[in-house]
This record gives C-alpha cells, structure tokens and sequence, in this order.
C-alpha cells in the first residue's frame, strides 16, 4: 500500500483498498443507539385507564401520550405535531414502568417534558399535574392557581389539547357550574374515569361547593376537608358567591375562587 | 402502500422514505444502519480520527432528523435519502476540518504511530487525499473511498457530472504526483 501510485489505475485501487480498511471502532449496534438516542424520541405502549395508550420521550422526559390505533399512527401524529421521529428504543423499561404505575393511580414522580408548550401552557398543566385523584378542580380556579384570573376559556382550550392526558389529569378539571363538561376522549369517558377514581359526578354537578358551620369553612365539594363533614353539616352551593353572602371563608386547602 | 413503477424506481425513489411519512417506527433505525458505515467512512476520511468521524456522523443524523421531522409528508415521501444525507454528512466534516484548523489541536495523523503497518498505509493515503485542493478531494473520495457512480456524486454535490469528472481526474493526476514525489506521504 504504501508504494507510490504510479498510474491512474493504482491510485484508485489503492484509494479502494484504504476504503475497506475504514470501519468504526466501536460496536455498529452501538453506534446506531447512540444515534438513534440522540436524533429520535422514544416511544412505548402502556395499559391506562383509557386502555391501551402511546407514549413519546424524549431524553428529559414524557412528552407526548395518546390512545391511537396503531403504532404508525402513533408515529405519525407525533412526527406532524412535534416535528420528530419515534423510534423504539431499550432503556426506556424503567420510564415504562413508571408511566404504567402512575396511570394505575400509584404516586409516582413521572419526569414530564412540557418544552413545547407556551409559559401560559405550562403553567396551567403544573397546576393541573397536583390535583389529586379523587378530587376536581373548576377551570375558574386553575385560571387563578395559574396566575391569569378570568381566563376560563383559555384553561379549556389548554385541556383540549393537553399533550400529556392522564399523567396531566385534565379529566379533573370540571366546569364552574360542578358539570363534568368536555373531554378530549368524549365527555362519557371523562365521567367513567371520574368514577373510577371514586367521584360521583351527579353529587358535584349544580353543587360544586360545600360548606359547613361547624368550621364556617366553605370548600371545593371534593376537597380533602369538604370529605370530613358529617353528612347533617352538609351546605352545598352552587357557587362562592353565595357561600361567602351566607358568612363563610374559602378553605386555604383547596383555594376556591371568590368571584371578583 | 401502493406500489411503484419502474420509472419511480429508476428516478430513485427511496421505499424507505415511504416507511418514514408512513410513521413506521422501524424506519428511523433502518435509515441509521444502511448509511452509517458508509458515511462514517466518508468522515473518516476528511477528519482522520474515530472519534472525531462518530460526532460527525451522529451529528449529520441528527440534523437530518431534525429536517425530516419537519417536512411535509408529501416532501418526506419524495426524497432521495442516500445523496442528501451524503451531504449533509459533507457539510458537517467540512465544518468540522475548518474549525479543527482554526483552533490549532495536536496533528491528528501522529494517531498512525501505535505501529500498526495497515493503518500507516490508510493514513498515509488519507493525508495526501487532505492535500487535494477542496473539491478534488471531494470528488475523488466520493468516487473512489466512496464507490459513488458520477450520477450519484453529482446529486451529493449539485455538479454536473462532467465537472465530478473533470475534478476526480484532476486529483487522482495530482495525488499520483505527489506519492512519486513523497511515497511516505503523510508529514507535510
């Protein structure tokens, strides 16, 4: 090889012969994972109470989650809204794990990636994130919580399309009036999911609101307080207004809304 | 998916850039592994270091992706992937070649002195490879560490083919020269 190219026929042999000596070092299935790793988001199945779902990762986490009717639309729904490829990938086992624990209703830290929501976006799914199950929470409070009072409409508009259902609970996000209201799924399955976590939504609906005079507390109708009152000192309402005319203060647990 | 004809075929249709608009999610790895050896060759070649031709490639996948992931389906599904991932993997080494030769590092072809005769003989031939004039060196690596027939070079590059000629013809007189000159050829 090292002898001089003495014609045009020995340097490109020459050149070819240096070609096929060129390989990665490294392992190639290696090298595709890393790859792979760094230029596309994972993506697995897990069972959710909405059945089988598809979940998206990138490397800071959870990005995207949605029922779909096959794993090619999965892909493609996810190419078209976050401009990236999926591609099945190991070392996601232990995200998967923790996905499927969290939708069967463990208390699971899920690392969520919400990079491609705006600030308003974000703020509105931090505070839908801690709204435990078994409660509700009307939009006009997660305006408030979410730091933009009166922005009711726009908390829907974020809960419609909510990238990360379930994991995000929007289902827990209730109209002002206690009625469960819509659901990206369709509102039947977001009072079936409601029930399953042990709310009866017939109860909530007209009567968001319950009181009683033993504490002269006013609270969200499934707050952790409002679940301790003997069913004699039940005083539900329909809404603030009315509770805080008739002489009680907002719960400082659940935080309802006094209308401005 | 319907099926092509053999004129979709002949105008280089890539069944694989089907796969990709389709959502198949075994199309992004299937992409990585029919081009990584060759593109990391192509890489190896320019920058004359492993570690240095792995960013490059993995560097020019993750652009490409970042690119695909934006097209339309349309777009998407019409692509020549091999030729346009050549050059982006282009730009990238060249970039790479540049910026190494701005910020002075250690000389890279010293890497040949762990003995190793073969690996002499290919970093000797790569040093006077890295001599050509830019677009020589281009040419002749595509045609020849490449195996790239002209129609294919002149879509990496946007050349018409006579020019990739012209140039593979110009390098290969020239490194002939300096190899009769230099036959040790690496130290400049």
């Amino acid at each position: 090889m090292n002898e001089p190219f003495s014609n045009r026929e020995t340097v490109s042999a020459s050149l070819r012969e240096t070609a096929a000596c060129i390989a990665a070092a490294r392992e190639p299935s290696v090298l595709v994972d890393e790859v792979l790793a760094a230029a596309t988001d994972s993506f697995f199945e897990v069972e959710s109470p909405l059945g089988t779902v598809y979940v998206a990762a990138g490397l800071e986490g959870v990005r995207y989650l949605a029922p779909a009717a096959s794993e090619q639309e999965f892909a493609r729904r996810y190419r078209e809204r976050f401009g990236r490829f999926v591609s099945s990938a190991d070392g996601v086992a232990d995200l998967a794990e923790r996905v499927s624990a969290a939708l069967a209703g463990e208390q699971v830290e899920v690392p969520l990636d919400l990079s491609r929501t705006t600030p308003f976006q974000r703020r509105v799914l931090e505070v839908v994130k801690v709204i435990a199950r078994g409660e509700v929470r009307p939009y006009v409070w997660v305006a408030g919580e979410a730091g933009s009072p009166g922005a009711s409409r726009a908390v829907g508009n974020v809960m419609a399309n909510n990238p990360v259902p379930l994991l995000v609970p929007c289902h827990r996000v209730v109209r002002n009036d206690g009625r469960t209201g819509s659901y990206a799924f369709g509102a039947g399955e977001k009072i079936r999911l409601l029930r399953l976590e042990g709310i009866a939504p017939e109860e909530i609906s007209g009567c968001p609101y319950v009181a009683t005079p033993m504490t002269g507390v006013v609270c969200h109708a499934t707050c952790r307080n409002a679940k301790r009152i003997q069913p004699e000192n039940r005083r539900p309402f329909r809404n603030i207004k009315e509770a805080t005319e008739a002489g009680y203060r907002p719960c400082k647990v659940c935080r309802p809304v006094v209308a401005a | 998916m319907r099926t092509r004809t053999r004129q979709e075929w002949a105008a280089g249709f890539d069944p694989l850039a089907e796969r990709l608009a389709d959502g198949d999610p075994l199309a992004p790895r299937v992409l990585v592994e029919r081009h990584y050896s060759e593109l990391y060759r192509y890489a190896f070649s320019v920058l004359r270091e492993e570690r240095a031709a792995e960013d490059a490639v993995q560097d020019a996948f993750e652009r490409a992706f970042s690119a695909l992931g934006r097209y339309s389906e349309k777009r998407l599904r019409a692509m020549r992937l091999r030729p346009w991932m050549y050059r982006i993997t282009l730009n990238v080494a060249r970039n790479l070649l540049r910026r190494r030769r701005e910020v002075p590092v250690e000389e890279v072809l010293v890497a040949g002195d762990v003995g190793d005769e073969d690996r002499e003989g290919v970093m000797d031939v790569l040093g006077a490879l890295g001599r050509l004039p830019e677009r020589q060196k281009v040419a002749v690596t595509l045609r020849y560490m490449q195996d790239l027939p002209y129609a294919e070079i002149s879509r990496v590059t946007g050349w018409p083919e006579g020019t990739a000629k012209t140039l593979v013809r110009r390098g290969v007189m020239r490194l002939r020269k300096m190899m009769v000159e230099d036959p040790g050829g690496s130290q400049r």
